[in-house]
């Protein structure tokens, strides 16, 4: 299945502001994180330190990957 | 948006609003735009956010601190966007029957914010480079994944 991410700051050098990519059906959130850092390994360190979010609410990395269009790829926050 | 807006952000104003028979403390923070950071010279600052979880992240933190506190009232607003040198950039305000649960509280949210709403900070330097900035340690500390634990450094 293709997973739409959004990204925001820094990510949309690596990624621009939306990518879409393959993932297995039944596989976690982590493979999106995994399938990113295929895409581009010079974005390997700081996806380790991203969130994802799906509806507005963070999603545990190592659940499962429900039928979800678009996840929200969330770098280390850097407000106030 | 409650929480987070384009345009200067007037804490006089709101301050006014924290006037309470009840409260015998309002502690207002106003997070603003230094001109150097790391030693580097800073022209003006752009915030980003997603803006919608942002705006409800902030509004739960309101709402948990306003009751582990028990405060008269709570207020914070993010701004978004190009913020100039001296710029207030984010603003706290807590109001409540005395100064200790005022002030913790008020550290408790700016904290909170600070570390875990999807709110992001775009720095402009003078030499004309740019770099999104980073509150937590995460990275540098070898944490992988999750942000939910706090984060006494930043």
């Amino acid at each position: 299945m293709t997973v739409q991410v959004v990204c925001f700051a820094g990510l949309r050098k690596y990624f621009g502001s939306k990518t879409g990519v393959k993932v297995e059906v039944g596989s976690s959130y982590q493979s999106i994180l995994e399938a990113l850092a295929k895409i581009n390994p010079e974005a390997g360190e700081v996806l380790k330190s991203c969130r994802i979010a799906v509806n507005e609410q963070f999603v545990a990395p190592d659940s499962p990957l429900k039928e979800v269009d678009t996840v929200f790829l969330i770098p280390p926050s850097s407000g106030g | 948006m409650k929480h987070l807006q384009y345009n200067d952000i007037d804490y006089r104003t709101l301050f006014d609003g924290f006037r309470n028979p009840n409260s015998g403390a309002v502690v207002l923070f106003s997070g603003e735009v230094r001109d150097n950071n790391k030693g580097r010279e800073v022209t003006h600052l752009e915030y980003e956010a997603y803006e919608p979880m942002a705006d409800k992240m902030i509004a739960e933190i309101l709402a948990e601190a306003k009751l582990r506190f028990k405060l008269n009232h709570v207020a914070c607003v993010h701004r978004l966007g190009k913020v100039e040198i001296s710029g207030c950039a984010v603003v706290v305000i807590t109001g409540a029957g005395h100064r200790k649960e005022a002030y913790d509280a008020n550290r408790f949210i700016i904290d909170r914010v600070k570390n875990e709403v999807p709110i992001w900070k775009h720095e402009f330097f003078t030499d004309g480079t740019s770099e999104w900035g980073q509150n937590c340690d995460c990275v540098t500390n070898g944490h992988e994944q999750h942000h939910e634990h706090r984060h006494e450094k930043a």
